[in-house]
């Protein structure tokens, strides 16, 4: 077991002679709730992609867990933003959906009927768990199209956590949500982060390992460990969009106030260095070299 | 005003009153076509109707030797020669379809053929059949087979590019799903309730085919029968013919939203 839930190594991408991003490294530790920012555009979605293997990048590798991404595959989980849930599927079973992929063949479910009806049970019943874990519990008969926005998006991301993936990729998973859901959603990332601040403290692998692109600053600093900022503004920005900020940023716990002028300062200094056009420079200024860190990038609770 | 709403009752008296008047105005000119020629049979009164109704029930033979009536006889040989027709159709034109939408190195030979002859209007195509199948049952049915199955196909594979986006299936393989899984579990399932549509829309056009056969060859079916009886000015036997084939089309109208309704509670058109 790698101690990178996922590593990113020099990754380029071309689209014809655009080159949208220029060699990008990143490593995430199990645990870690990484946000990542920056102007649209700029290549979030195509980082997305290759590290989901659908599009793989022109040059570079993608390890999850240590093991080479060549396609998708249920060690990276994904929740889109426009596209969340199976429609022909209610949520206890689209959360199942997986399990039952995964765990069960469609020989098995002609053949060994008893088998698989037993199976079935029991991944019926966990996916109801993980719906009372999210607040849903009311839900679990309802079909989509009978679901609010901020009600599928949650089933969406317990459909990708129950299968226990390396880690899950969010797409601005709340792009489409009004401010009250957005806010529900919010809280239940933290909540994920509290259990896997438990886990380490009881030497566990935490479980939710998360890589979140938003263009809400404030969420991204409200939710995650460590922020991203992926830019063309560097000295080097003609080659290809890179990470021009990485850093650690303030821990919330689901009690606490959201109180964001806390971080206004990081905030600032985050949009200066990732959407100012103006303000050119060298792509490692605001970099913190995690490699060296690692005990920050392991850190049980942040001090406030 | 357009669209503007009428009483629930108002609405129900006026349909009511529409077949009302088709069936007296039918019968008044019937009359009227009566008194200029006591033994006319090209408008037949709802009294001579209703004979040629016992007519066709009417069991046939000497009575030791019974046949089954006319009716039974025709029924029976159109209703398997489109039932047959129409599951082989359908059988292919969802693989063919599915397929297509599946594959692009399926969809890259056969898209543009089979767009190409969907178009061709399957009546058209019925001198060939005759030459290429024969005149007997199997004709029939390959008839209808293939009458529905290009358009079919066309439809199920854009059914497939339109309702399945590429995100429900790389979803689908973050969950662990194999090629066959995505296939049945993800595109199957997404579309079925577009399959049923497509059946429904299909019998129409199936029914065109397989009764225009019937009336230039064969020596039995609803529409060999309606041509006999019209080439003999028997009226009263097609128009009950012709009720019947309304029947028929409504049921499986009816039949099959309900199975569309039962097996996809989740489909809202
Ligand atoms: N399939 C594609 N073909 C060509 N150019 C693309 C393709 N997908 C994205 N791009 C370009 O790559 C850049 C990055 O796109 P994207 O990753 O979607 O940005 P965002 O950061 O907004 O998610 C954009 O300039 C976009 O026009
Ligand atoms: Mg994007």
């Amino acid at each position: 077991m790698s101690q990178y839930a996922l590593e990113v190594k020099s990754l380029s991408h071309s689209f014809g002679n655009y080159r949208v991003l220029d060699n990008i490294q990143l490593q995430v530790y199990p645990g870690q709730i990484v946000a990542v920012v920056g102007p649209s555009g700029c290549g979030k979605s195509t980082l997305l992609k290759a590290i989901l293997g659908t599009n793989p990048p022109t040059s570079g590798e993608i390890l999850t867990d240590g093991i080479p991404v060549r396609s998708p595959n249920r060690n990276v989980g994904i929740v889109y933003q426009n596209y969340s849930l199976y429609d022909f599927l209610n949520a206890e079973q689209n959360v199942s959906f997986g399990l039952k992929l995964d765990e069960t063949s469609f020989l098995m479910r002609l053949f060994a009927i008893r088998k698989y009806l037993s199976l079935r049970k029991s991944h019926l019943s966990k996916s109801r768990d993980f719906l009372k874990q999210v607040g849903l519990e009311s839900a679990c008969g309802k079909y989509p199209h009978e679901m609010s926005g901020g009600m599928k998006q949650r089933v969406a991301v317990a459909q990708a956590f129950i299968m226990r993936p390396k880690i899950v990729l969010l797409d601005e998973p709340f792009g489409a949500l009004d401010e009250a859901m957005r806010e529900d959603l919010q809280l239940m990332l933290l909540r994920f982060y509290q259990e896997n601040l438990l886990a380490k403290q009881e030497g566990r692998r935490p479980e939710y390992t998360i890589l979140m692109v938003t263009h809400e600053l404030n969420e991204a600093i409200y939710v995650a460990d460590r922020v991203i900022g992926l830019s063309r503004f560097h000295t080097q920005g003609d080659q290809g969009a890179a990470i021009v900020y990485d850093k650690p940023c303030p821990i919330f716990s689901p009690e606490d106030p959201r109180d964001f002028s806390k971080f206004s300062e990081q905030r600032d200094e985050l949009r200066k260095a990732v959407f100012d056009e103006e303000y050119i420079k060298d792509r490692n200024k605001y970099v913190t070299f995690w490699s060296e860190l690692s005990e920050l990038a392991n850190r049980v609770a942040e001090p406030r | 005003m357009i669209r503007r709403t009428i009483p629930e009752w108002l609405f129900w008296l006026l349909a009511i009153g529409g077949i009302i008047a088709l069936l007296v105005s039918y019968e008044m000119v019937s009359l009227a076509q009566t008194r200029t020629n006591e033994l006319q049979t090209t408008i037949p009164s709802f009294g001579k109707l209703f004979e040629g109704l016992k007519q066709i029930f009417r069991a046939q033979g000497l009575p030791e030797n019974p046949k089954p009536a006319m009716f039974w006889v025709d029924i029976r040989a159109t209703m398997w020669r489109l039932g047959l027709g129409m599951t082989i159709g359908v059988f292919f034109s969802v693989l063919v379809g599915v397929l297509m939408g599946a594959y692009r190195w399926i969809e890259a030979p056969l898209g543009p053929v089979v767009m190409f002859l969907s178009k061709v209007p399957p009546t058209a195509m019925m001198p060939i059949y005759f030459a290429l199948a024969g005149t007997d049952q199997s004709m029939f049915a390959s008839m209808v087979a293939l009458g529905i199955f290009f358009s079919m196909t066309q439809s199920i594979y854009q059914a497939v590019c339109q309702d399945v986006t590429d995100e429900a299936i790389n979803k689908a393989y973050t969950l662990g799903a194999s090629e066959f899984e995505i296939i049945y579990e993800v595109i199957w399932k997404q579309i079925l309730p577009k399959i049923i549509d497509n059946i429904r829309l299909q019998i129409g056009p199936a029914m065109v085919f397989l009764l225009a056969a019937e009336m230039v060859v064969g020596g039995a079916g609803l529409g060999y029968q309606i041509r006999m009886q019209s080439r003999v000015l028997n009226m009263s036997v097609v128009y009950v013919y012709l009720a019947i084939l309304a029947l028929i089309g409504l049921a499986a109208e009816w039949g099959l939203a309900t199975l569309r309704r039962k097996l996809c509670p989740w489909y809202v058109d």
